[in-house]
């Protein structure tokens, strides 16, 4: 059913296929830009990722001005700013993050501190609260199909000082352009793609059912989970299949493009908690919490998940299905997706195996609780209801 | 003439959202425990449209106190974006989650501090409207520890002695 009222926005152009990195000089150019700083972190660095970009834009009369490889998995407040300062000493005019969720993010951080010529991010707290600001061209090349980071509105960035994960919501986070390159992702290790590739089945399922779910982000996390289930294990199974990495991509963003038109819920709320509290990786927390959190949601979000079962095992296998039976058996073909995951590439399954100590529980929970993406999860959650998902999760 | 009885009828729902949280803080624990996990000091400001009423409010450690003006911003600005907006959220033909889901408000501070004042604002929306328009706004409706005839008693005596002021 269609919202008495509902917003849409996606201004990210998308390059998308063969060579796509090839094209970062000729956006920066549209821009006028010539002097990009590039964010990404040690790993990519090391793995070759970010030189291929450097070396691809220096090859196009375009060398960065600045390289910054020092983007932690768990970024932070203070990491933004100084990225900032950095931008700014070294006279840049545009940014190219090159990494997954943390990078991107931190990136749309910096973004934000210099559009809004600030120098504190702290101050630009808040959901729609920021008006344009100066224009700093902003280019996203991510290293996993999971994150969808590079076509949102949001950025998650975790408070050091509190230790939570603040969320920024504003249509000025949005990069202008997002590179989906499968060369990106072909090193991405098993266990990494089975999570990342869950997390971004988790944006759109969440986007699908939650209360601000509208036609539009309805379109594209429909397809973003039919991409998810016909090349996710295939990929896990095939790393070097570049057709099925570029499909996976291409899922990731279309539910970061669904997600941010209509929020998340009860799985990004928690798992925000737990990455602000426990400082685990944002996708393995997906995989873990999703199936639970889709079981507690089940009564309230039943027609909708009843409706994703053709996109996730076809038309003629859902039509089979008793039409009272099929939110179940969508709750059910998750599950199996991540057991076999588990068995595939050893995807974790529990809390306790990323190390959550149960005395971090109630912390959790309480922080959970003022997480806003819980705001529109289908049913309410409290404090001893997120408190039985931690403990049926562990 | 529509915008104007909009804003007589915006500005009496924020004195009686202010108000229920004033008496609630002293019914109701759950409410009371809200009030006391805050900061001391910790201020919200809601604007309901271009010219239209504004509550200040500011948790001093005991009492939610309503302020005339404000000269510093408050902890959490929340800014509904038209008076229309407004109208439909204090009469309760939305709640807040689905204003939310509108993009009916922005926001300035962070969200967990509108996390807390949603949660708050629910519970006195549960006492307020009767149990058909709760269960339609509300996610979910709570028990309540006390009735809301209580509730209303409360608010017409505090209402004749000035204690809202």
């Amino acid at each position: 059913m269609t919202p008495a009222y509902f917003e849409y926005q996606n201004a990210v152009k998308i390059l998308c296929g063969q060579n796509a990195l090839d094209r970062i000089p000729d956006e920066l150019r549209q821009w006028g830009a010539s002097r990009p700083m590039v964010l990404t972190d040690a790993v990519l660095m090391k793995l070759g990722l970010a030189e291929l970009v450097v070396d691809l834009i220096r090859a196009e009369g375009c060398p960065p001005a600045s390289i910054f490889t020092d983007i932690p998995v768990d970024s932070s407040l203070g990491v933004v700013n100084r990225v900032a300062a950095v931008f700014r000493e070294h006279n840049c005019d545009s940014i190219i993050a090159v990494g997954g969720g943390s990078v991107i993010d931190s990136a749309k951080g910096v973004r934000l501190v210099l559009s809004q010529e600030t120098d504190d991010i702290l101050s630009l707290s808040g959901v729609e609260n920021i008006s344009a600001g100066r224009h700093v061209p902003f280019i996203v090349v991510p290293t996993t199909a999971g994150t969808g980071s590079e076509c949102t509105g949001v950025a998650v960035i975790r408070n050091e000082a509190q230790g939570v994960k603040m969320e920024f919501l504003s249509p000025f986070v949005e990069p202008d352009a997002a590179v989906l390159d499968a060369r990106m992702t072909l090193k991405l290790p098993a266990r990494a793609t089975a999570s990342t590739g869950i997390d971004a089945l988790c944006h759109a399922i969440e986007a699908a059912s939650c209360l601000q779910k509208n036609p539009l982000s309805d379109a594209h996390a429909t397809a973003a989970i039919s991409l998810i289930f016909q090349n996710l294990l295939h990929v896990v199974q095939h790393p070097s299949d570049s057709a099925a990495r570029l499909q996976m991509a291409l899922a990731a963003t279309l539910a970061g493009i669904a997600f941010s038109n209509s929020m998340v819920g009860g799985v990004h709320a928690i798992g925000h908690a737990l990455g602000g509290v426990c400082h685990v990786p944002h996708a393995d927390v997906m995989a873990i919490l999703l199936p639970h959190v889709m079981h507690f949601n089940l009564p309230r979000a039943r027609d909708s998940y009843a409706s994703l079962l053709p996109h996730m095992i076809g038309m003629d296998a859902a039509s089979s299905v008793p039409e009272e039976e099929r939110a179940q058996a969508m709750v059910n073909a998750v599950s199996h997706l991540t057991e076999h995951l588990h068995r595939l590439a050893g995807l974790h399954l529990r809390l306790s195996d990323l190390g959550v100590k149960e005395e971090d529980m109630e912390r959790v929970a309480e922080t959970a609780l003022n997480d806003g993406a819980l705001i529109v999860n289908p049913v309410a959650l409290d404090r001893e209801r997120v408190l039985d998902l931690l403990h049926r999760a562990y | 003439m529509k915008r104007i009885l909009q804003k007589l009828i915006v500005a009496a729902a924020l004195r009686l959202v202010h108000a229920a949280l004033v008496e609630l803080c002293k019914l109701d624990p759950y409410v009371h425990a809200q009030f006391c996990s805050l900061p001391n000091g910790t201020s919200y400001s809601i604007y309901t449209g271009h010219g239209a009423p504004v509550l200040h409010v500011r948790w001093d450690g005991q009492k939610l106190l309503r302020l005339k003006e404000v000269r510093e911003r408050a902890t959490c600005e929340l800014h509904l974006k038209s008076l229309a907006d407004s109208f439909l959220m204090f009469t309760g033909q939305i709640g807040l989650a689905q204003g939310y889901a509108r993009h009916a408000f922005s926001m300035q501070g962070e969200i967990a501090d509108v996390m807390r004042l949603a949660r708050l604002v629910n519970r006195a929306e549960a006492y307020l409207f009767p149990s058909f328009l709760s269960r339609r706004i509300l996610p979910e409706l709570p028990s309540l520890p006390v009735p809301s005839l209580r509730l209303y008693g409360h608010l017409i005596f505090g209402f004749l002695t000035r204690s809202y002021s």
